[in-house]
């Protein structure tokens, strides 16, 4: 399978945070959930990706391209937003509209304003008269209105309520009809990547701890719940972290027939994103 | 980069208000007052050119700007190019107000002087402009705002040192001898300078990460 995003030991180190060797690939007609906790290097890593910060080591690779030397032919075809940056909010979209189209060669003014149709945006109010959904809603319409091959998105769902978040979703979902798009994703709001992604990526403290499609992830990991007794005959290489809660341990398995098959456990709960993250994170080895 | 042009001239745009408020004072005082304000509409273009350096930060703008295509390099020499159109939009509408304040006031118009006088305040005004944008691109509006200040009031004190302790009379003399190149003069010192400042700031631009 093509890649539309190669990531190769991508290195960043600041005076409290370094990101390590951070390595991974995203194939084309994919989207990638990027979850991690807050300061765990999601941003620092698509602030790489993007050229917005430059002095680090490793290689990124975008349409097979080096995207620190065709920075410019490449990011004619990527969507972006930000978690917290855009135009000045003394603007309005039709002034966005006039700027992209001196920006973008690709710029389909009337793709625009359908979108803005579709969220209800006015065009000529200024963007500080949006509440925050009405602005990330702005964002992913002008991400999406120069037609990118690849979209970047930082919190895109972020205050957005969950009838909105299910719209923006189904748009992304429409994206990758073609074959030749994909979507890089961060956000918090793991339920949502449960349901688009094609893979998921986990960050933490700057290190990638796991990258799987979200299938094998969500269908093969579980939470096995015992006693104390009981967990004290599981092997310490059977399972990847434990956490210990006032009447129960929770153990996170990677391969859940193995384990039922070696403990004769019946029940080993599914997990959710949200469980994974919480056991990677909070859990002892 | 005519988007990132239009972008910085749509953020001025909604404070033309206030640029119609001063030719209409500018007039008044114009046909009224005695003092020589001609410089006001051109210098108060630029700093509402220098306002948008703040909402760019305000909305973290230059880090969404250098995910656009060529981003960097054109967000800065958008900024450069709208605030010199900016300064001879309202140098000429100076100029043509000067003449009908002129033309009402005594029914002559003093073209050559107001002409050089014009030329002085497009002079001024971009000097603001090569001094103020790649410290604003190094430390940022609030920071050179302070850097700005620091260096007109050292400017001044090392000024008046000088004309107090020195002679000073050779400027005059060679300002005379220069004659009618001095305009020439100007216009070449102008240009060289904006461009000196506009290599310096995509260089310093260019090196940023936000």
């Amino acid at each position: 399978m093509e890649n539309i995003l190669e990531i190769k030991n991508l290195t960043k180190k600041y005076p409290n945070f370094t990101l390590q060797n951070i390595s991974f690939t995203l194939p084309k007609g994919m989207i990638m959930g990027f979850i991690g906790e807050n300061g765990a290097g999601k941003t620092t890593t698509i602030k790489a990706i993007l050229n917005i910060i430059n002095s680090y080591s490793g290689e990124i690779k975008i349409f097979n391209l080096s995207h620190r030397e065709h920075a410019k032919l490449l990011q004619e075809d990527i969507g972006v937003v930000l978690d917290d940056a855009f135009f000045p909010e003394i603007l309005t979209p039709n002034d966005i509209n006039n700027s992209m189209k001196g920006i973008f060669k690709n710029w389909d003014t009337k793709m625009f304003y359908n979108y803005l149709q579709e969220f209800s945006l006015l065009p000529n109010k200024q963007i500080k008269t949006f509440s925050k959904g009405m602005r990330k809603k702005l964002e992913i319409a002008t991400a999406l209105s120069h037609h990118p091959k690849l979209l970047i998105l930082d919190e895109p769902t972020s205050g957005l309520d969950p009838v909105a978040r299910a719209e923006v979703i189904e748009i992304f979902q429409s994206f990758i009809e073609n074959v030749d798009c994909s979507i890089l994703l961060s956000s918090h709001i793991t339920a949502d990547l449960e349901h688009v992604a094609d893979y998921i990526t986990f960050i933490n403290e700057g290190k990638i701890i796991l990258s799987k499609t979200t299938n094998e992830l969500l269908n093969e990991y579980g939470i096995v719940k015992c006693t104390e007794k009981e967990f004290q005959n599981i092997a310490p290489e059977d399972y990847i972290k434990y956490k210990k809660n006032k009447y129960e341990y929770e153990i996170l398995v990677s391969d859940k027939k193995a384990f039922k098959a070696k403990y004769n456990i019946k029940v080993i709960d599914k997990i959710t994103l949200d469980d994974l993250m919480v056991l990677m994170i909070k859990g002892e080895e | 980069m005519l988007g990132f042009i239009k972008k910085d001239l749509a953020m001025v745009k909604s404070n033309f208000k206030l640029l119609g408020i001063l030719v209409v004072v500018y007039t008044l005082m114009g046909l009224f007052g005695e003092m020589d304000i001609s410089f006001i509409l051109p210098f108060m273009s630029v700093m509402l050119m220098i306002s948008t350096f703040s909402y760019d930060n305000y909305n973290k703008w230059e880090s969404y700007s250098a995910t656009l295509p060529n981003g960097r390099k054109n967000s800065v020499r958008a900024k450069y190019i709208a605030t010199i159109i900016m300064t001879f939009i309202f140098a000429i509408i100076t100029l043509l107000l000067s003449f009908l304040i002129s033309y009402i006031n005594t029914k002559t118009i003093p073209y050559e002087q107001t002409l050089i006088s014009m030329l002085g305040n497009i002079f001024g005004t971009l000097l603001v402009l090569t001094f103020m944008y790649p410290i604003i691109y190094k430390f940022g509006l609030e920071k050179a705002r302070i850097g700005i200040f620091l260096i007109i009031f050292g400017l001044v004190i090392i000024g008046g040192f000088l004309s107090s302790y020195l002679d000073l009379s050779f400027i005059g003399k060679t300002l005379n001898f220069l004659g009618k190149y001095i305009v020439l003069i100007i216009i070449i010192i102008t240009i060289l300078m904006v461009y000196l400042s506009y290599k310096i700031s995509i260089k310093i631009y260019s090196k940023k990460e936000f």
